[in-house]
């Protein structure tokens, strides 16, 4: 009889204890974050989308070579004799680039976000910016094309014979 | 109506593999006498993505984020065990700086860990506010983590040879900071739920593991402390610079009830936290200059075989690697402790009512991308 009300003493107790402990936070700041429409500032070494600038790529190919799940499709053709070879920027080391780049594809739908391609990237032009809201309708614009010649952004033509083996098309 | 003309039945019922309390995706068949059960099989296998089989067709590096993706709430600790047996392959001494990096970057992710078993548990047996508390928490540390390595979740940063870049500048504060943030915060769940009198009547007496039962199914890390024994690779088969390091080891000693109940097992997770701490102050104190990657052109390491373990959050971690010399591993295999104790499961639960089954999985602390791989 006398542990029955104990325990329900007990109880109560420790449900107040909690209680004032809880009563504490009511008054201080919240820890939410409204997303929409506020946002965190992002740490400078975030790993969001890839980016490529192809201006300064040489079609070396390790970065294709590095990624885990192949998600990188680059076609490198070789320049022709008489083609002029130019360089790239001062700051990637004014290596020659001896190939055109019709092709430079990322798939963002088998990106795992590893970071393993920005790291063997002898030029540093294929890095991660801070950009994670590129949210689409479609697969097919998951695929985005920074290749020579075409707008960085979303591939919009499937043309290639190697586009329809390799890439999703709904 | 007579005694005799009476049947009574097993009822086989599932849970799972949508049940809230079983951490993912599990299903465990329950076999039932009323509210007693009699019998609990786990079926797995839900959350397999071929780990193993996998690994083989890709480099040593490119098995690095897939690692991270076993147990997905102690990437950094998952990274640290393959790591260490790629390099044990290779030969390879990596710097000291990077060893402390990645003790640093290992026990900050336990406590991150241990706040999400903490709080999950406190979920599963009817409480909501230390949930909310222990996410809040969780949140600084995966800023840290956002800070230096990019990600929040699957960092991929300790990698073969050290780490992937320095510490960011100015980080050494902000981890400070939050040790002393979170002591007290420690505390707090105390109160509000390590001696919380409704709770220890869920937990305590429920779930008893003897310390025979523990060691002849295989369990580690705080499952086998909560049974009373004191095994930590930490202490017992050190590792990286953990020798340099002061801390204890706790173990359950059945202050609320018997050795090796839910409410041990509990405790060891809450009083690891401040061990882990501890740790994390040390070794900033103690952090020379220097390298943070080994100078490693390419990963490539002699036939062989190797195997090496780490203390996870939740156990000893194994990986056996075997090479043939070229740029692939021939064989990749994972020990994983959560493995070990789902395997109990059947054992511990019998005779136990069927509310006291999810106090019982929610103190294993069990991750299904671990179970499965």
């Amino acid at each position: 009889m006398k542990s029955y009300f104990l325990n329900i003493f007990k109880s109560l107790r420790s449900i107040l204890k909690g209680m004032l402990l809880t009563a504490k936070y009511a008054f201080t700041k919240k820890a939410t974050i409204q997303y929409p429409f506020v946002k965190r500032e992002l740490p400078t070494r975030t790993r969001g989308q890839l980016f490529c600038n192809i201006d300064d790529c040489i079609g070396c190919k390790l970065c294709a070579v590095a990624c885990p799940v192949d998600c990188i499709y680059i076609t490198a053709n070789k320049k022709g004799p008489t083609e002029e070879i130019n360089h790239t920027s001062e700051e990637s080391g004014k290596k020659p680039r001896r190939f055109h780049l019709p092709q430079f594809d990322i798939d963002f739908t088998l990106c795992c976000w590893c970071g393993l391609c920005t790291d063997v990237c002898p030029t540093n032009c294929l890095y991660m910016t801070k950009n994670y809201e590129f949210s689409a309708e479609k697969r097919q614009q998951h695929i985005w094309q920074y290749g020579e010649g075409h707008k960085p952004g979303p591939k919009t033509e499937f043309n290639r014979p190697g586009d329809q083996l390799k890439l999703y098309v709904d | 109506m007579t005694e005799t003309t009476l049947q009574t039945q097993e009822l086989r019922i599932n849970m799972g593999p949508q049940h809230p309390s079983t951490h993912g995706v599990l299903r465990v068949e329950l076999v039932t006498d009323g509210e007693i059960v009699k019998r609990a099989i786990p079926h797995i296998g839900y959350l397999h993505r071929c780990f193993e089989k996998h690994a083989e067709n890709i480099d040593y590096m490119g098995v690095m984020p897939f690692v991270d993706r076993m147990d997905y709430v102690a990437s950094m600790n998952n990274d640290m065990g393959y790591a260490m047996a790629v390099e044990k392959l290779m030969q390879v001494e990596i710097p000291k700086r990077a060893e402390y990096i990645r003790v640093i970057m290992a026990e900050l992710n336990r406590i991150a860990s241990h706040i999400l078993a903490i709080g999950t548990f406190g979920l599963d047996v009817g409480t909501f506010t230390p949930f909310m508390w222990c996410f809040r928490d969780r949140e600084l540390i995966l800023d840290i983590f956002e800070m230096t390595s990019g990600a929040r979740l699957l960092y991929n940063y300790l990698w073969i040879g050290g780490v992937w870049m320095d510490l960011t500048p100015g980080i050494e504060e902000k981890i400070k900071e939050f040790c002393d943030y979170f002591e007290p915060k420690i505390d707090e769940i105390d109160t509000i739920l390590s001696y919380n009198s409704i709770f220890i009547h869920r937990t305590a007496n429920v779930g008893i593991i003897s310390l025979d039962t523990a060691i002849s199914y295989g369990l580690t890390g705080p499952n086998l402390r909560g049974s009373g024994k004191k095994w930590d690779l930490r202490k017992d088969e050190p590792y990286s610079v953990y020798p340099e390091l002061e801390f204890d080891i706790p173990v359950g000693s059945g202050e609320q009830g018997t050795v090796g109940d839910c409410w041990d097992r509990y405790i060891v997770r809450v009083r690891e936290m401040r061990e882990s701490l501890k740790i994390v102050r040390q070794a900033l104190k103690q952090i020379p200059e220097g390298l943070f990657r080994a100078p490693i052109r390419k990963v490539r390491p002699p036939a062989g075989e190797a195997y090496t373990k780490v203390e996870n959050p939740r156990g000893e971690l194994g990986f056996y690697i075997v090479s043939d010399g070229s740029l692939k591993p021939y064989r990749v295999k994972a020990k994983s402790p959560c493995f070990t104790a789902i395997s109990c499961l059947d054992e511990v639960s019998r005779n136990e009512m069927i509310a006291d089954v999810v106090a019982i999985i929610g103190s294993f602390d069990i991750v299904l991308g671990e179970v499965d791989r």
